[in-house]
């Protein structure tokens, strides 16, 4: 049964979770259990009456489409990536990044040819929105390699300091999206649980404005 | 995939149903159409697939392209139904005129719409719904609402929350800020995805002064019971939404008397893309299914397109969705058990006779499609799942 006081909230693994965990506390949410390095997944913060949740960043649209979290605090990449029918609420301002284009240093522009990302569809739209001729191949990480063994012309990744890249003799070509974390909800729980969202999402907005930059 | 293995499969977006959840959905459509006639509605059936052109021209971009199109025998393009109100305004529109208004039809049956998507995206969906035509009252709107509610806690939800809008508030407000025609419709369209973070990006970037911003980007924030009407009609300047507020606060004194505001919440910022909406715009939703299990509105203008002026309002229940709750908030419904009869060559006539007695009187029998011994009868009952067996020897 659904429990109309409770809000269940899934949040990033990885890189992601101190600037998020940050903004909670920010907002008057004590979440300092979530920051010790245990294998738990589940935290109950009783006395806001939250659960967290701790889940890989692709798959945290998903907990929140299926209800299992009504809401869920994911980079706007993934989002693009996978277009469910979430709502997005707020633009949290943690962990700005690009969702880049890039190259081998002195190629010149991307005119078309082989593409790894870990992005097929967002990359897909975007070449075709150009009209460029895109082959796209899917990696799950370390997206730099391809290029260095030719196994594309391109990348599209996500780029924050750009450190990365030039080790690897690459360049930022194009900028696709500017990306940062953004607060969704299943709309089930935006309906149901209305004055609880409205709540957490009031008090993220007020402390979410000030910008809580992080590198990515 | 080889051709052996492709006859094996469904396309992508559609389903089999097994012998107990079919039978459950079929209870399902029962009782909401049960719930229907109560309520004085009379049920209206309409072909699967009718001429593209009684669809096309009335349907939002967002639509049209979700359409199954195909051609007949002489090249005419059909559409399968993509929605039940446009088939229905149709009907009263050639049919009905004669009747005494206001009419109240209801329907049931399967929709189809090209679906994208990884999972859980069904092409085929089922639904029951009511048009309540030729009255723009404020108790016509509450009444289908009051309907609704009626419905979903007749199968058994009890979580479940309605939120109300008005399509001309926000067109309202918008007009009154002179927001530009293209720059109307994005901002529509970020409210009917609640994408907040693209809506202030997007108005915060307009030649509005800060206060009409500030108003706009008020408005998700306008929910709740009655009281938002008030914050609401501050929000825009000169009058230009009273009618809207003056109508949602109608219908909400109806429902009221109803009583069905408990699941009730005013939400100014919800709007239904499809465009024949004019009026009141409303939604079901419950905990933990991030689709609407109902909506509807009202559409004033529809009919006209098929020459019958006539207001209407209405809603249509996704019993795919309702089904998909009740799976996981309450037990299958227990099918009564099955009988099985099996029988001596000699007793064949009487065997057949003794399970149509027991089927009159409304039992589950199964007979046995051939003479077997006693014994061998018995274990094929229990083989088949029966709960008893009976023999005639």
């Amino acid at each position: 049964m659904v429990n109309k006081d409770w809000l269940t909230v899934a949040l990033a693994k990885g890189r992601m979770l101190p600037p998020a965990l940050e903004l909670f506390e920010k907002a008057g949410i004590g979440c300092g259990q979530l920051r010790e390095t245990s294998r738990k997944l589940v935290f109950t913060v009783e006395e806001h009456k939250l659960r967290f949740i701790l889940a890989k960043p692709m798959d945290i649209p998903t907990y929140v489409e299926y209800g299992v979290a009504d809401l869920g605090v994911v980079g706007k990449d993934v989002l693009m990536e996978q277009e469910k029918e979430l709502y997005e609420l707020l633009d949290l301002k943690i962990g700005p990044c690009r969702l880049s284009v890039a190259q081998k240093c002195g190629s010149g522009k991307f005119k078309g040819g082989y593409v790894a990302t870990k992005y097929p569809r967002v990359a897909d739209r975007y070449f075709q929105g150009q009209g460029k001729q895109a082959e796209v191949i899917k990696l799950h990480g370390s997206i730099e390699l391809a290029p260095l063994l030719n196994l594309a012309d391109a990348i599209v990744d996500l780029v924050s300091t750009g450190k990365t890249l030039i080790e690897h003799h690459l360049e930022e070509v194009e900028v696709i999206a500017e990306i940062t974390s953004r607060l969704v909800a299943n709309p089930g729980s935006y309906q149901v649980k209305g004055t609880r969202v409205t709540d957490l999402l009031q008090r993220l907005e007020a402390v979410s404005a000030e910008g809580v930059a992080a590198p990515c | 995939m080889n051709e052996k293995l492709r006859r094996l499969l469904t396309p992508e977006g559609v389903r089999d149903l097994l012998p107990e959840m079919a039978a459950w959905k079929r209870e399902l459509e029962k009782k909401i159409q049960a719930s229907f006639s109560r309520w004085g509605y009379g049920e209206v059936s309409t072909p699967a697939f009718e001429y593209g052109a009684n669809f096309v021209d009335e349907m939002k971009a967002e639509l049209t392209d979700k359409v199954y199109r195909f051609l007949d025998e002489r090249g005419r393009m059909l559409v399968l139904r993509p929605d039940f109100t446009l088939p229905l305004a149709r009907v009263v529109a050639t049919h009905l005129t004669a009747n005494p208004m206001p009419l109240r039809l209801c329907y049931g049956g399967d929709i189809y719409r090209y679906a994208h998507g990884e999972q859980g995206k069904q092409r085929v969906v089922t639904q029951a719904g009511v048009e309540l035509i030729g009255s723009d009252c404020a108790g016509a709107d509450a009444e289908v609402i009051a309907l609704a509610v009626d419905v979903l806690q007749d199968l058994g939800l009890n979580e479940f929350t309605f939120c109300l809008g008005h399509a001309g508030f926000l067109e309202g407000m918008l007009a009154a800020y002179e927001v530009a025609a293209t720059e109307r419709e994005t901002i529509k369209f970020y409210f009917n995805n609640k994408d907040f973070v693209s809506l202030k990006k997007l108005v915060e970037s307009l030649p509005l002064d800060g206060s009409a911003k500030e108003a706009i980007l008020r408005i998700p924030g306008l929910r709740g019971g009655k009281e938002v009407l008030t914050e609401a009609a501050r929000l825009v300047p000169g009058g230009a939404a009273d009618e809207p507020l003056r109508l949602l606060a109608e219908v909400w004194e109806v429902l009221s008397d109803y009583g069905a505001t408990e699941h009730l919440t005013l939400d100014l910022g919800l709007v239904r893309m499809l465009d024949y909406y004019t009026g009141m715009v409303f939604e079901g939703y419950t905990g933990g299914l991030g689709y609407a299990l109902c909506g509807g509105g009202r559409y004033d203008q529809l009919l006209g397109h098929f020459g019958s002026q006539s207001p209407a309002v209405g809603f249509a229940i996704n019993v795919d969705h309702v089904l998909k709750v009740l799976q996981r908030t309450s037990e299958m419904p227990t099918e009564r058990e099955l009988l099985f009869v099996g029988y001596s060559k000699a007793r064949r006539a009487a065997a057949f006779a003794e399970a149509a007695r027991l089927r009159q009187q409304g039992e589950r029998v199964l007979v046995d499609v051939q003479e077997r011994s006693q014994e061998a009868a018995r274990a094929e009952g229990e083989r088949l799942g029966a709960a008893k067996a009976i023999y005639l020897g």
